[in-house]
């Protein structure tokens, strides 16, 4: 697969190059992951806090059934997207043991890139439609 | 917040349904997903039904696009593109079925009758006769005994009997058990009822192998000792709930059965509703017992006394032929001891409870009848896959140019095949979801259905599982099979040979032509014989039982012995309420009698005759009843002769007696009866009067002899008070349930209704068996319209290249139709001659249970061909409507 070429080589986070394979390989993301890194972005978070953030993100046209939140989520583990954080304690909310997630440096960078990629395609359709 | 039931049963198979993941994901994720679950289950838009639905559709999507995600990459394609299949073949199917709403609703009713009728029937014949003993250990090791005489094959047991076996038989048996039905009121928490309780010995339910859930059973060596000695009594689970809210607090209670108060020392266990599929009695009360219960008459020493029912368990290894081999031992060995009691007995009859159905004395016949309705509508079921599948064909090719195009486009044959074969089961799977509402329709009804007799008598029908197993099978079963022929035909398309439209009559449909007509003269049978059923109905209603006006007659049933009251305060019990019920405004006349007529128990006891000679094998045993005065008159019976009965015959009076006219004509033709003698119960009676001749077994009996004798002559507890109200029954009826507990509280009063209610006992055989075989009537010509309508529609649809010329050619639309009407018309018409003539041998065999009816009643074999005939005609009229509205230029284009 052929990399992207990502201009804005200031947006990615220290450590990664332009062209880092890691990053092509996992580029273009499916809408699903987008979306969870998007929420995942805000701090680290529950599963189905995850769910909840996405439907609300997409104006609920993105519903996370459980298979697909945690195939997901094994997933986006797997491809070092994501990883697993402490869970935050027992401060009464959260009490019950559930499995928290964080962000991963790559993640944040195939976030960025995302975004830039879908900004541009935004900008070529606003600037022809007008 | 409450969630209902149905979403832990759904949390429960969503848990089961987790088996999809490979197992590392599963292992890793399970209780963050049933979490996920849970999480998903509390928000609002997945609550209640429509949630639940909502929910189950989510989780659909969520398994398919997340169980090749959970899977290796490597894996993953093959997987996501059959489930896009699969998805894609659903989706389309679901809109083929909402496409053509007219095809849908003929096919899935069609097979949902054909389903829902078959798992009701297979739910009753299955908890009524197949199911073993529900509750008991090892129903396949007991063994029912009987006491074989001369021309009883199936003889009850008397208790020194039961004993003398239970204590010889230790080799062959682990435990013997004895148990009856008797007539108890019970009185608890201020509510009596009179009910059918179980006497049963004290190891019964030890040989049943019941534990209770609450208290102890009877226990062996203690309950089987000391008559009267042990007031102690055994609840049912149902009692239990019903009148003591299933309180374990119950145990070491006291409840008074017929007014002596027992202990109740346990509670059953709610599957086990006793020693019989068809009653749940609320109590059981140790044998010991039963000279309380039933006071004057030592049915314990009673060796000749035979009313019980002898159960015993084998030991491990035993045979039924070894036991038999033992009881023949026993029988030698009494026979020696008690010449008398035993030298009619020819020997013991073994029945295994897995073999007996209700009782073995019904014998073949049940199992005969239940074959028949299995049969019945295992054909009907059949019948309806056929007509299913001959809508599926005519579909299919109608659909031949789609399937074509789709070859040419590149489909492989297999995934046209996929895809019908997905069309037509999830067809069978919405027609199998139909069918088990019927079934749970059909199912409620009949175990709702109570006998117009007290007692605990129910249907012992339910849904399980093996009926659910056997209604998906069958769903399943059906479905494969309609939808292997359409796909395989479908498939076959060539370049569409079908041009060569055979013209003519249409050859493939021989088969299904001669289905049809079988399907119509099996509808006609059903239905003329309900025909018969309604005709009888009709006509008893109009024959006259031998008194006035049933409607305005109010019964009531009690008997105060039951409540352990001696001789004379029940007669002063009767006298107060004969008295006090004559006093109430509403009632003109009032009366007792032992025997109502129509009931279902008449008595008949033998008589003399002085100066008359009976010939070897004439009836001398007649039927009788103890009334009082004013009973002739209450009932409103014709009196033609003489005197009826006056307070001033009793007991002091020379003994007399009313006879009918028939007892008359019999024994004095030609004179007059009035002075005559009739000796019987030890006594000589003289006839006072000559009533018109009535009916008192059943409504179709031929004339029988009757005799009354004064019930102040001959004391009887166990009465039935008639009275008579010009107005107002119910208010009657209310009134003498009032007065009666005024006197007793405990007292109770049974069978309270009107005599026309009562009558409807004499006519439940025949409303029966309308009703059944009406609705299978009806469900067959269901069925034979739609399989009618789609062998023609299949005609007309391979026939429209002929059509089509014929009307290019001039012909006018009005004669096309009447070609296919006739063509439909002519295997109507078949299938009608067939069935009326096999109809006239089914009258035969019903004729038994018809009143007034002749076999050949020309109202039921008229009417019921022309309705059919008449609903066929409007099952080809659709086709012929199609096949007149050919586009004659399209049809010929077309292929």
């Amino acid at each position: 697969m052929p990399a992207l070429p990502v201009p804005y080589d200031n947006a990615l986070p220290p450590g990664f190059t332009l062209y880092d394979d890691r990053l092509a390989d996992l580029l273009p993301l499916t809408p699903t992951v987008f979306h969870m890194l998007v929420a995942l972005s805000a701090g680290p978070t529950h599963g189905y806090a995850i769910a909840q953030e996405v439907e609300e993100l997409t104006g609920g046209q993105l519903v996370l059934g459980p298979g697909t939140l945690y195939g997901s989520l094994q997933r986006m583990v797997a491809s070092d997207l994501i990883q697993e954080a402490p869970n935050p304690g027992e401060d009464g909310l959260h009490a019950e043991r559930r499995r928290y997630y964080k962000i991963t440096g790559l993640g944040s960078a195939a976030l960025r890139a995302e975004a830039e990629r879908l900004a541009r395609a935004v900008d070529a359709v606003r600037e022809r439609l007008g | 917040m409450s969630t209902p039931p149905s979403v832990d049963r759904l949390r429960d198979l969503y848990r089961r349904l987790l088996a999809l993941y490979p197992r590392d994901f599963r292992q890793r994720f399970e209780t963050d997903l049933l979490q996920a679950f849970d999480d998903r289950r509390g928000e609002p838009r997945f609550r209640g039904t429509t949630g639940g639905l909502r929910l189950i559709a989510f989780l659909f999507r969520d398994f398919m696009t997340s169980v090749p995600l959970a899977r290796p990459r490597a894996d993953r394609r093959g997987i996501e593109l059959m489930i896009n299949d699969v998805l894609r073949d659903l989706r389309f199917s679901l809109h083929m079925l909402v496409k053509n709403p007219l095809f849908t609703v003929a096919a899935v009713a069609t097979l949902a009758l054909g389903i829902g009728l078959n798992a009701a029937t297979f739910s009753a014949v299955h908890g009524i006769l197949l199911r073993p003993l529900p509750g008991a250990e090892d129903p396949e090791e007991l063994v029912q005994v009987y006491r074989e005489w001369a021309g009883i094959e199936f003889g009850s047991n008397s208790v020194p009997h039961y004993q003398d076996v239970r204590d010889r038989t230790d080799d062959v048996f682990e435990n013997v058990a004895a148990w009856f039905f008797e007539p108890m009121s019970i009185a608890a928490d201020g509510q009596t009822e009179r009910t059918m309780g179980l006497m049963v010995s004290a190891d019964f339910f030890q040989t049943f192998g019941v534990d209770p859930v609450v208290g102890r059973a009877f226990i062996p060596g203690v309950e089987d000792e000391g008559p009267g000695a042990h007031p102690v009594t055994v609840i049912s689970n149902g009692f239990w709930q019903t009148r003591f809210g299933g309180d374990p607090g119950v145990v070491g209670t006291t409840i008074s059965i017929n007014g002596h108060a027992f202990e109740i020392v346990g509670v059953t266990p709610a599957d086990f509703n006793g020693p019989m599929t068809i009653a749940e009695p609320p109590l059981f009360v140790p044998l010991m017992m039963v000279n309380v219960i039933r006071p004057g008459f030592d049915m314990l020493s009673a060796r000749g006394s035979n009313s019980m029912n002898v159960i015993g368990r084998m030991r491990d290894g035993v045979t039924v032929e070894r036991v038999g081999q033992r009881m023949d031992v026993v029988l030698t060995q009494l026979r020696e001891e008690y010449p008398a009691s035993y030298e009619d007995q020819l020997g013991t009859t073994l029945v295994l409870q897995s073999e007996a159905g209700i009782h073995p004395s019904f014998g073949a016949a049940q199992m005969g009848m239940s074959t028949v309705m299995m049969a019945v509508v295992g054909l009907l079921l059949l019948l309806a896959c056929v007509n299913v599948a001959n809508l599926f064909l005519a579909r299919a090719r109608d659909r031949k140019r789609e399937m074509g195009i789709r070859l040419s486009l590149g489909a492989s044959r297999a995934r046209i095949v996929q895809q019908l074969l997905t069309e037509s089961l999830t067809f069978s799977f919405v027609a199998g979801l139909a069918g088990l509402a019927i079934a749970n329709v059909s199912v409620g009804l009949l175990a709702a259905f109570r006998p117009p007799i007290d007692g605990p008598w129910t249907v012992g029908v339910e849904m399980d599982s093996t009926v659910l197993l056997f209604t998906a099978a069958v769903s399943l079963a059906a479905g494969f099979a309609f939808g292997m022929a359409p796909a395989l035909q479908a498939a076959r398309t060539e370049t569409v040979s079908s041009v060569k439209g055979t013209g003519g009559r249409v050859g493939r449909s021989r088969m299904s032509s001669g289905l049809v007509v079988a399907q119509i003269a099996l509808s006609l049978i059903l239905l003329t014989s309900a025909g018969l059923f309604l005709r009888s109905l009709q006509s008893a209603t109009r024959i006259d039982p031998g008194f006035d006006d049933p409607a305005n007659l109010v019964m009531a049933s009690v008997d105060p012995q039951l409540q352990g009251y001696d001789e004379a305060e029940a007669r002063a019990f009767w006298d107060r309420l004969l008295d006090d019920v004559s006093r109430m405004p509403d009632v003109s006349l009032v009366a007792l009698t032992s025997t109502p007529p129509l009931g279902l128990n008449t008595s008949d006891r033998g008589v003399e005759i002085p100066g008359y000679e009976f010939a070897e094998n004439e009836r001398s045993s007649l039927h009788y009843a103890y009334v009082s005065e004013g009973y002739v008159e209450t009932m409103g019976i014709g009196l033609l002769e003489g005197r009826s009965f006056t307070e001033a015959d009793d007991a002091d009076a020379p003994p007399v007696m009313l006879i009918n006219r028939r007892f008359a004509d019999r024994f004095w033709p030609g004179e007059s009866a009035v002075g005559k003698a009739v000796q019987t119960a030890g006594t000589s009676w003289t006839v006072v009067g000559v009533l018109e001749t009535g009916k008192y077994g059943s409504l179709g009996e031929d004339p029988t002899e009757f005799m009354y004798m004064p019930n102040r002559q001959r004391f009887r507890s166990d009465m039935t008070l008639v009275a008579r109200t010009p107005a107002d029954p119910a208010g009657v009826m209310q009134s003498i349930r009032q007065l009666v507990r005024d006197m007793d509280p405990d007292m109770p009063v049974y069978d309270v209704r009107t005599m026309e209610d009562h009558m409807g006992i004499a006519l439940l055989p025949a409303r029966l068996g309308g009703t059944v075989l009406g609705i299978f009537g009806l469900l067959g010509l269901a069925l034979a319209a739609v399989g009618i309508y789609g062998v023609m529609a299949y005609s007309v649809s391979q026939r429209k290249r002929e059509l089509g010329i014929r009307v290019a050619m001039g012909a006018d639309r009005r004669s096309v139709v009447r070609l296919v009407l006739g063509e439909g018309l002519r295997l109507a018409v078949i299938g009608t001659v067939v069935g009326l003539a096999a109809s006239l041998g089914a009258a035969r065999l019903v004729q038994g249970l018809l009143y007034d009816v002749s076999a050949v009643d020309p109202v039921a074999f008229t009417l019921v061909p022309a309705t059919l005939l008449a609903v066929a005609l409007l099952a080809v009229y659709v086709p012929a409507r199609r096949a007149a509205s050919v586009d004659p230029i399209g049809a010929l284009k077309a292929e």
